[in-house]
């Protein structure tokens, strides 16, 4: 999931998280932002006060992060990965402490180890992995979500999230294999989707309606699914884990 | 002066950085306002408009594509890559990523660097940080001013925002920003999370909504919109330093 800071990235991925794994698929949800979202849209609570990947990392002799002997991305998974509902199990980089990332360097590190891992570890095959990925270009640029075979730019109908949307999919679109579809959110009407359209330059896969009941969710930080599971904006996003399935 | 907007994504810094440059250009300050996010928009909301915010060369692509000549100064550099905003504010793009595998950004010109190296000079420098915290850790004291956090009434972005004020608040002036208050409700929120801090309330407006919508900027549209007129009192107050605690 990419997109524009407050496009709502972590509400789709988590309730996309929550609509697989209520299908029957096995899922991983990756939090790779350093700041709070994901488990609070997934339903999973506020975040650990300390990354459970840390336990992973160690330090070589040159004083560099390492991931310990022994542990691979399914061993990381199982280890360290936290529970979250329905069955998603939910592994994170860990959040930006007050005090600087210092202290949270050695999960940040082991995370992209595992991440860089997932793709060739085939116990995974048959999951469905959900990144949400850090606002902007930055981490799609650099590859930083290898497992990704697509790319959801979530875009809103305003002009700058139209516009950080399609910076984004012509980033996405040069890394081989990757494909990219944009999914706007917090649309009032068809004339919102067309204004996003039209601002983007190509049509959305999704049209996830502006929702009172997201909206209060979002307020008091807990799951859209569980806090308004028959609202219009879930319905379409069990639409679009749909319409990716399909093709 | 120089000040430094920090928030979520989302949360608004892009319009209170614009909109405050704006005023204070206004009022007859000079103002450059640096866009130090590599996904830069702050050329949309001073009212450069959307396509032309995207032919703007960052200071670090222009730099490395061999543009300047020599050992270039961070002034040479804003004279070199910086556009003319409305009302005479100087707008200069830092960074953009915009391909794949755009090089280690910790080498080269660095938003960071241009915000640390940019003298006031009897102008007002106006600093559009990234999202999220990682500018905010990296800020030093003297790099600005004053910080202002820009938060809203989501659980997410007080989070951040209870984050940002902590970690600015051991190094600098820290001015926060109740931004999208529509009710006593979403005040009381802000004021929960981040208690004992006097709140700047922008209220949620329909001027700037709109503005967001078309890729305008808010002051263009309506300069007396109740969110537009609780800015322009940000910029006076700003002006009028010094900064209260």
């Amino acid at each position: 999931m990419v997109g524009k800071g407050g496009a709502g990235k972590s509400v789709i991925s988590g309730t996309m998280a929550r609509v697989l794994a209520r299908d029957g698929s096995r899922v991983l949800a990756l939090d790779s932002d350093l700041l709070p979202g994901l488990s609070l849209s997934l339903g999973a609570g506020p975040d650990p006060p300390e990354p459970p990947l840390r336990e992973a990392a160690e330090k070589d002799e040159d004083g560099r992060w390492r991931l310990k002997k022994g542990i691979g991305p399914v061993r990381a998974v199982r280890r360290y990965a936290t529970d979250a509902p329905d069955g998603i199990r939910l592994l994170q980089c860990g959040k930006t402490p007050r005090e600087g990332l210092e202290p949270i360097m050695g999960a940040v590190n082991a995370f992209y180890r595992v991440v860089h891992r997932l793709e060739r570890a085939r116990t995974f095959d048959d999951w469905a992995l959900v990144g949400d990925l850090p606002a902007g270009p930055r981490q799609v640029a650099f590859g930083w979500a290898p497992y990704a075979q697509t790319f959801v730019a979530v875009v809103q109908p305003t002009a700058q999230s139209a516009l950080a949307a399609r910076r984004v999919v012509r980033v996405a679109r040069m890394r081989e294999g990757a494909r990219a579809v944009l999914v706007a959110n917090r649309v009032t009407g068809p004339a919102d989707v067309r204004h996003v359209e039209k601002l983007v330059g190509e049509s959305v896969l999704a049209a996830v309606p502006a929702d009172e009941g997201v909206a209060r969710a979002e307020r008091l930080g807990i799951a859209p699914i569980d806090h308004a599971p028959a609202s219009p904006a879930v319905a379409e996003i069990e639409r679009l884990v749909a319409a990716l399935a399909g093709g | 002066m120089k000040i430094a907007v920090a928030g979520k994504g989302g949360a608004g810094k892009t319009t209170v950085s614009g909109t405050v440059a704006r005023a204070l250009a206004r009022a007859g300050h000079s103002v450059l306002a640096l866009d130090a996010d590599a996904n830069p928009m702050l050329g949309v909301s001073l009212g450069v408009g959307p396509e032309q915010t995207e032919l703007l060369l960052g200071v670090r692509q222009g730099v490395e594509a061999g543009e300047v000549e020599h050992e270039p100064t961070v002034e040479g550099m804003v004279e070199r890559f910086g556009a003319d905003a409305p009302d005479g504010v100087r707008l200069v793009v830092a960074n953009r990523i915009e391909t794949e595998n755009p090089g280690c950004q910790c080498c080269g010109v660095s938003p960071d660097q241009l915000l640390r190296e940019l003298e006031d000079g009897g102008r007002t420098v106006i600093c559009d940080l990234e999202a999220g915290l990682g500018t905010v850790l990296r800020l030093a004291p003297g790099n600005a001013d004053v910080v202002l956090v820009v938060a809203n009434p989501t659980a997410k972005a007080l989070e951040v925002a209870r984050r940002a004020v902590a970690i600015a608040a051991d190094k600098t002036e820290v001015i926060v920003l109740a931004n999208r208050v529509r009710d006593d409700a979403d005040l009381e929120a802000i004021a929960a999370a981040i208690p004992d801090r006097e709140l700047i309330v922008i209220p949620e407006d329909a001027t700037i909504a709109r503005a967001d919508r078309d890729g305008l900027a808010p002051i263009d549209l309506d300069p007396y919109s109740p969110g537009v007129q609780a800015l322009v009192a940000l910029a006076d107050r700003l002006a009028g330093a010094p900064v209260p605690a």
